[in-house]
């Protein structure tokens, strides 16, 4: 089998004063053996939730997943058990998040943290999870870490947390590593070290990374697949070098093209209008249509049907239709320009 | 950027502002930073956190007292003593757009209030026919309408309260803007929206900014010229396009090599300079130059001393020892 992750027709939803939040309507997704894939968009746009419902972290009370399956080497996810779901959670697939100031527990020690799930799924003596833990904190680049094990969160600097944060979503050889935003909170030089560990890391482990993020940059320094999220559904997905160099939605043109290049000269930046879709009301037809300066009477009327470019790359846009006016994108929107 | 007759809107000279953090310890958030703005340009600042440069942009519009060195403003002194009057008339030339624009809007003040309250203050509308007029004009400047003026804050995006954010300031009819990384809280497609209007209004109003923010393309993108600050000082100031092509300072070198660029054939050839370790705790900064510890390219001279401040092209300055000529000169004699 060479998917070890999919997703099929995934729909989420949240109950709320205001009614239902339909945050993510009908994904499709799949992950190989080993890869990275990348999802991104903005605020709002379902990728965070998507990534909540593999791992089964979305609250029970106010959100449900109302339709599909998650998939895990044939296993669907969403049949599981409570108890059967701690067995996966952390040891087969896990994750990390956004902000390493939060999602580390400031009374207990750096090593404890990384023991807790070494010794809960792998039943490991206690000196050996010890060990195993300075060997991790070795592998993610932490100076000393016979004495830094014993330290507690406070005393790391914010790369160092995020280190130490993925030291311990790695602890048990997951299969799938979600990485939500793991970049974001930190700043550009230690970006760059914690991208650097990631890439190593993976060719190390061989695990399969789906990294959720809005920022391009990101996305192309470490991800072979992406796919491009837009209120709550996805818009197109290829390999990154398609979804870059040939990228067939309005949205992703907009993406790109707002992003101002460092070797541009001052132009105004090409921004999309208006603001996202509200998911509570999500409109009938393509969620991008009111935003999109190619929206015909169809886009408005009727969700459009995934088109293959590609056997990798697939757009969900009515402009990809045979019957659509040819449209060429926006000068801004071609990455690298004159190649 | 061709600009002919440059006259000196704000001189900022040695300026210091250190807080007390507690048993004597003293945190040198910005310690002697010095630069020009001209008229009309943009100036960009960036660094990462900590660096000291959000603490530079509310000193100088004096949210916070400087421990010392002058900010001039038209010739006139920012800081020291001020009558009621002349800090009023002051305030009404500089103004600042701040970086939450969730935190940075009084949840309880209709649109119309949080826009008019610099209008009352400085007595600006003679009645409330003229008053709503403004805020109404002010209001589609910033590409909102009418219908908002009566609404409260949390019935915006991120995005529009950001405009109101600009409206606000504009209220007053400023010369300078201290925007205060004014689009690091919102999405990727809505800061292209807020920096075009911005660039548009500079166009149109001849406003003169100070852009801070850590997002070093948005930066280029914006400003004339860059300064780039670590620890409290500022390192290397240039003219946008030559600091992006040719970067002086070790720091901004690796800086600028740390940008994730989106495009997939360019990140899978680059070389990245990727610095070793953490930010030192300004609390006790390294001694001599401040980078020292991080930088690939220390010599002994960099723990001594602390690099002079030259200019090493024209127009670009720079503070790293690497390109003081005297000290080379004298490196070669011995």
């Amino acid at each position: 089998m060479k998917n070890i992750l999919e997703l099929n027709n995934v729909n989420v939803s949240f109950h709320t004063f205001a009614g239902e939040v339909k945050a993510v309507r009908g994904v499709n997704l799949h992950l190989e053996k080993g890869e990275s894939l990348a999802i991104v968009g903005e605020s709002g746009s379902g990728k965070s939730v998507t990534s909540k419902s593999i791992m089964r972290l979305l609250p029970e009370k106010t959100s449900e997943i109302k339709e599909g399956e998650i998939l895990f080497e044939g296993r669907d996810l969403t049949k599981l058990s409570n108890r059967e779901m701690e067995k996966i959670r952390g040891s087969e697939i896990s994750m990390i998040f956004q902000d390493p100031m939060t999602s580390l527990n400031p009374t207990m020690t750096v090593g404890k943290q990384i023991m807790e799930g070494l010794r809960k799924h792998q039943n490991l003596s206690k000196n050996e999870a010890k060990e195993r833990a300075i060997n991790l904190l070795k592998l993610v680049g932490i100076p000393n870490p016979e004495l830094r094990i014993n330290e507690y969160p406070h005393q790391f600097s914010g790369g160092m947390r995020q280190r130490v944060v993925i030291a311990i979503a790695l602890a048990c050889n997951p299969k799938v590593l979600i990485a939500d935003e793991p970049t974001t909170a930190l700043d550009v030089t230690i970006q760059a070290q914690i991208l650097d560990l990631m890439r190593d890391l993976q060719q190390k482990t061989g695990t399969a990374i789906i990294l959720i993020t809005h920022d391009l940059g990101v996305v192309a320094n470490l991800s072979q697949r992406v796919a491009v999220m837009y209120g709550g559904t996805i818009v197109e997905t290829g390999t990154t070098d398609e979804v870059f160099y040939n990228p067939k939605h309005p949205y992703t043109w907009g993406l790109l093209s707002s992003m101002p290049k460092l070797n541009s000269a001052d132009k105004e930046l090409m921004a999309i209008p208006g603001t996202p879709p509200n998911l509570l009301n999500p409109p009938k037809g393509c969620p991008f249509a009111a935003r999109c300066p190619y929206a015909m009477q169809v886009c408005v009327d009727n969700m459009p049907d995934v088109t293959d470019v590609t056997s990798t790359h697939k757009t969900a846009c009515w402009l990809l239709d045979e019957r659509a006016p040819q449209v060429e994108p926006p000068e801004a929107a071609l990455v690298g320009g004159a190649r | 950027m061709a600009v002919v007759e440059r006259e000196k809107l704000l001189e900022v000279k040695n300026l210091k502002k250190h807080f007390n953090v507690g048993k004597n310890a003293v945190l040198k958030a910005v310690d002697n930073v010095s630069f020009d703005i001209y008229k009309g340009e943009t100036l960009g600042l960036v660094g990462e956190s900590g660096c000291g440069k959000s603490t530079t942009g509310r000193t100088i519009i004096r949210l916070y007292e400087a421990t010392g060195g002058n900010v001039t403003f038209e010739g006139k002194d920012v800081h020291g003593k001020k009558s009621r009057k002349d800090l009023k008339s002051f305030n009404r030339r500089m103004q600042m757009i701040f970086q939450d624009p969730y935190a940075s809007l009084n949840p309880r003040m209709t649109i119309k209030d949080i826009i008019a309250e610099g209008i009352d203050i400085h007595g600006l509308a003679k009645n409330d026919k003229e008053r709503m007029e403004r805020v109404y004009e002010l209001l589609e400047t910033v590409g909102l309408n009418r219908a908002h003026a009566s609404r409260y804050p949390h019935e915006f995006s991120g995005g529009q309260r950001q405009r109101i954010g600009i409206a606000r300031a504009l209220a007053v009819d400023p010369d300078f803007i201290i925007a205060d990384e004014p689009i690091s809280a919102l999405d990727v497609s809505i800061q292209a929206q807020v920096v075009n209007l911005m660039m548009k209004l500079q166009k149109e109003r001849g406003l003169t900014y100070l852009f801070i923010a850590h997002d070093l393309s948005m930066v280029k993108h914006i400003s004339d010229r860059v300064g780039v600050m670590y620890l409290g000082n500022i390192v290397e100031l240039a003219e946008s396009d030559e600091l992006y092509e040719e970067p002086l300072h070790p720091y901004t070198q690796a800086l600028l090599s740390a940008i994730p660029v989106p495009d997939p054939e360019v990140e899978r050839s680059r070389e990245r300079i990727i610095l070793e370790g953490d930010l030192p705790s300004p609390i006790s900064p390294p001694s001599g130059c401040r980078f020292r510890t991080r930088c690939p390219h220390a010599m002994d001279v960099c723990a001594s001393k602390e690099p002079k401040w030259l200019e090493a092209r024209e127009g670009h300055w720079v503070a790293c020892h690497l390109y003081d000529n005297e000290l080379n000169t004298e490196n070669k004699q011995q």
